[in-house]
């Protein structure tokens, strides 16, 4: 699970990365660059977190499955340019925080026992909401 | 002669003084400049709306995992990146801009009352 919610904060920072890259709307540059720095913050609290509890996390099929398809939208996004890009990587944002906030809220956190464990998530959940909320919004601007 | 008229002075200063004091007792600290703390919990800025005046300070705290700012809208003070349980303060100054949002998640935002 740990390794799962790593693997997403990192796909994350991926898209990101490439926007910044890619995309010459200044909006999307602050949407990526936020999206960098709440899921580094989260990442680093995830791994901290980790070593003390004195686990390691595990590399699975869910995250195995979640690389497969970010690799596949970065080829996809990288064939884009200009407004098209711009659209496809708020679309896939929005997109993206809803499966992952719907994984993290509906199947993770009611099955996580370590009650700092279970914080960690719940907190990275209502920051993950805040960024499909944004992304909404940046959705609705481009269109 | 000279001596007289500072005495006289001194003894005025301290009346003022104490009187000051008195009535700043009285209104609640209403003449000392203040600090006013905002917690940023859960993507909010709590409390939303806060009242201050010229020479307070307003402190922001963020209890959040994720970094926030405090920005003014007309961009004239903005506190910098919050990293989690950090805090920044900006001194109440007159004309400020008073509407104020986080720079990083712009569905934040906040408003000074100044009086
Ligand atoms: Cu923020």
């Amino acid at each position: 699970m740990a390794h799962v919610a790593y693997t997403a904060d990192n796909l994350d920072i991926r898209y990101a990365h490439l926007a910044l890259a890619k995309s010459k709307n200044p909006e999307i540059h602050k949407f990526a660059k936020t999206m960098i720095r709440d899921h580094e913050a989260v990442n680093e609290q995830a791994l901290a977190l980790l070593e003390k509890l004195g686990v390691q996390a595990q590399d699975n099929f869910l995250s195995q499955k979640l690389n497969q398809d970010g690799d596949a939208i970065i080829e996809r996004f990288s064939t884009l340019s200009g407004a098209e890009f711009d659209r496809a990587y708020a679309e896939n944002e929005l997109a993206y925080h809803k499966a992952v906030n719907a994984l993290v809220g509906d199947v993770f956190i009611p099955n996580i026992e370590n009650a700092e464990v279970k914080a960690l998530f719940e907190e990275g959940l209502k920051i993950f909401k805040a960024h499909e909320a944004h992304a909404e919004m940046m959705v609705e601007a481009l269109n | 002669m000279a001596s007289k008229v500072i005495r006289r002075d001194l003894l005025v200063g301290a009346a003022a003084c104490a009187g000051a004091l008195a009535t700043s007792v009285n209104n609640g600290l209403a003449k000392t400049p203040r600090t006013h703390d905002i917690r940023i919990k859960s993507f909010e800025f709590e409390p939303q709306t806060i009242t201050v005046k010229v020479g307070d300070t307003i402190r922001w705290t963020n209890e959040d995992l994720a970094p926030h700012t405090a920005t003014a809208v007309a961009a004239d003070w903005d506190t910098g990146e919050i990293v989690k349980d950090d805090a920044r303060s900006i001194k109440v100054t007159e004309g400020m801009e008073t509407n104020y949002f986080c720079a990083f998640h712009p569905h934040m935002k906040g408003t000074i009352e100044l009086i």
